[in-house]
């Protein structure tokens, strides 16, 4: 009987031990965590308490001030809902590389590859893996950059808009890069266009019929594409590269 | 053509047929080729039409595929970017448009896409979507007539749920079943050591047993029988065994005290690596770009994740069912819902309509404070591969801690890993090894080479 006993006893121990998800959702124990936490308020700390501490602390720069060395931002305010302004004034923003050294254009492309050519492509066709050619899980298509009869002559300072501040489905990258790194992404989309269009140089000044429907429907205001008078109007807001 | 309607025709057909058979069962074969052409020349209309219809029904059942086909294709070059056929994008869904609106009418369609600015100035149908939607469609003066016909056709032949076309979905691994297949094994292993080890145990007990009664017949005085809890060579034994695996566990368990390798929190928000980085190839640095520039690789804000989930809604099951740890499946969907709800959106009205919150994801690798640890500093200039430390990511669906982050598998690390002199600009100063590599390509230079094992490069 005693026998018996222990036996159902080792069983039933064995079978609980293996029955035992593995998996570990708590941290464990820890034995004296000398200097293990910081003093110092670091990345993710909850600062609320620095209020009750009585301690001015801004999680965000000083309005209008940029970081040492870091380009100017881009020099035109995102349109409100339902107009397009500024989206359209954005085609004279000219773009502060002119050309992009060997380097400069090998980042461009890796900057490229992560943050654009998920949906719009490795070869800039708009066929990226999110899209995968009406299969894959984004459901709009994204634009193909370099044979879509609007965006392949898209001026560049419009293109760094969508950019900078999201056109249609696609989001504001201004988070992920950098002004300079859109910029010198713009710039690499604009080579690619200018190799696929033969290596010609498209007429800054006289805007194609597709740019001038893209700039009246999108803007659907008179005065619209009256800005492309004057190219050089916003020249003189435009940042130069801090390099 | 009229002499052959009505009874006549069948009548006459019926003549043919029946004289055909017959001069075929008086040759006594089977209708051969030339009573078949004969057929044909005395019924030549009849044949003429069958073979017409066929024609045509070949080449019309061709041509709408066709048509379909370039319906497709035009949609996605052209209308695909703001509108899909079931969901609001930017503009409205397309399925079964015809029903709405002035629509019905296929020139109406055809003006409104040639020049929608003119068409909604004197249509308050249109003038309404553009209030609803907030922008203006694009106008597409170049596309033909028949172009705009294809896409309507190709919108109305649609089949009414996406999917339904046919798009299988792909069957992941049950992590479920793997994991009671693991767990089964263990149980297995565990009832078969108690089998051998009571077969040792009676065993033993025959042994004792048999020796007794050789001994009661050899006549040899038989010590009293000790049972095997007393024997001391048992007792031996066995404290050894305890003190060796205890002393085993004992001090594992002691080193382990605050490692967290293996810890795998319930985030707020399940989030699948395996279904991001994995199946839809987004870079870990789409997300985590901060690696590359700083000391942290930053979690990614809500608007990173609103980049995409403003179009995608809903998990349609593309990288196949998922499960939590615990082995009970996950509605996608349901947790996309979840980001709209820390971001503040409101996927109806398709607006920002309330303040976001942060999502308070756990950390999981956490160094203790008297380490530094820079992400850039291996990420930039060591060109070390995120799965090195943080393991195989794009197959993790809830993530764990792989790598022990112990300062042991730090060092070791630093022992083996040969730096990446070449087109690496952070190591040019490191010229006399750059010479060394020169003169010897086969000369390995590992981190600790370079001071990579200095206390100072990590504790100060």
């Amino acid at each position: 009987m005693k026998k018996l006993l222990v036996i159902i006893l080792i069983v039933s121990a064995a079978a609980t031990w293996a029955g035992c998800s593995d998996v570990r959702r708590d941290r464990g124990r820890e034995y004296m965590p000398d200097m293990a936490y910081s003093r110092a308020y670091e990345t993710y700390d909850g600062h609320e308490d620095l209020k009750v501490k009585n301690i001015n602390y801004n999680a965000t720069p000083v309005a209008g001030t940029i970081k040492r060395g870091a380009m100017f931002p881009f020099p035109i305010p995102m349109d409100k809902e339902g107009d397009s302004t500024n989206y359209v004034a954005a085609r004279q923003v000219p773009n502060p590389f002119t050309t992009l050294t060997e380097g400069q254009a090998k980042e461009a492309e890796r900057l490229y590859l992560i943050n654009c050519a998920i949906c719009h492509g490795t070869a800039l066709d708009g066929n990226g893996p999110l899209y995968n050619g009406g299969n894959g899980p984004y459901p709009a298509a994204p634009k193909n950059l370099v044979a879509d009869p609007v965006v392949s002559v898209m001026p560049e300072g419009q293109i760094c808009y969508s950019v900078t501040y999201g056109k249609g489905q696609m989001g504001p990258y201004a988070s992920n890069l950098r002004t300079d790194q859109r910029w010198m992404v713009v710039k690499y989309v604009k080579m690619k266009q200018l190799e696929k269009q033969g290596g010609k140089e498209p007429s800054a000044g006289a805007p194609t019929q597709s740019q001038q429907q893209a700039a009246s429907s999108g803007g659907n205001q008179p005065g619209g594409g009256a800005s492309g008078d004057n190219p050089k109007a916003s020249g003189s807001r435009t940042p130069q590269p801090n390099q | 053509m009229q002499a052959w309607s009505g009874k006549k025709k069948f009548f006459i057909v019926d003549i043919m047929l029946k004289s055909c058979l017959t001069f075929a069962r008086g040759r006594g074969v089977f209708p051969s080729l030339t009573d078949i052409l004969a057929i044909m020349i005395y019924q030549r209309p009849i044949v003429r039409k069958l073979f017409c219809s066929l024609f045509f029904l070949f080449i019309f059942s061709s041509l709408n595929k066709l048509s379909a086909q370039d319906g497709r294709a035009l949609f996605q070059t052209n209308c695909a970017s703001c509108h899909n056929l079931y969901k609001k994008l930017t503009g409205p869904a397309l399925l079964g448009f015809k029903a709405r609106g002035p629509w019905a009418d296929q020139k109406q369609v055809r003006a409104w896409v040639h020049n929608p600015v003119a068409y909604m100035a004197k249509d308050p149908y249109t003038q309404g979507l553009k209030a609803e939607y907030g922008s203006m469609m694009q106008a597409f003066p170049n596309l033909g007539d028949k172009d705009i016909d294809a896409i309507a056709d190709y919108i109305a032949k649609a089949p009414a749920a996406p999917g339904a076309g046919g798009a299988p979905g792909v069957t992941g691994m049950d992590p479920a079943a793997a994991a009671a297949q693991s767990n089964d094994n263990t149980l297995l292993f565990g009832i078969l050591t108690l089998i051998l080890a009571v077969i040792a145990l009676i065993l033993l007990q025959v042994n004792s047993n048999l020796r007794k009664l050789s001994d009661d017949k050899e006549g040899v005085p038989a010590a009293e029988p000790v049972p095997f809890y007393r024997n001391k060579a048992y007792i031996y034994v066995f404290t050894l065994l305890l003190f060796v695996v205890g002393g085993y566990y004992t001090i594992m368990g002691a080193i382990g005290l605050g490692r967290t390798k293996n810890y795998q929190p319930t985030q707020p928000i399940y989030y699948s690596h395996r279904v991001h980085a994995g199946k839809n190839q987004i870079s870990c640095l789409y997300c985590h770009g901060n690696a590359q520039d700083g000391k942290h690789a930053n979690i990614p804000s809500i608007n990173q994740c609103m980049n995409c989930h403003i179009a995608i809604n809903e998990y349609t099951g593309s990288a196949g069912k998922i499960y939590s740890e615990d082995g009970n499946e996950v509605n996608g969907t349901a947790e996309i819902k979840k980001i709209y709800e820390y971001a503040g959106w409101d996927p109806q009205l398709k607006k920002y309509t309330k303040p976001g919150k942060p999502v308070e994801w756990i950390k999981i690798h956490a160094l203790p404070d008297h380490v530094y640890f820079n992400h850039s500093q291996h990420v930039t200039a060591g060109k070390v591969q995120c799965q090195t430390c943080h393991g195989p990511i794009t197959e993790m669906d809830e993530v764990y801690q792989f790598a022990e982050l112990s300062m042991g598998w730090c060092i070791n690390c630093h022992r083996e890993t040969k730096v990446q002199f070449a087109s690496n600009k952070f190591y040019s100063i490191y010229e006399k090894f750059h010479n060394d590599l020169k003169k010897n390509p086969n000369e390995a230079i590992t981190v600790e080479k370079i001071g990579g094992t200095e206390c100072q490069k990590c504790h100060y």
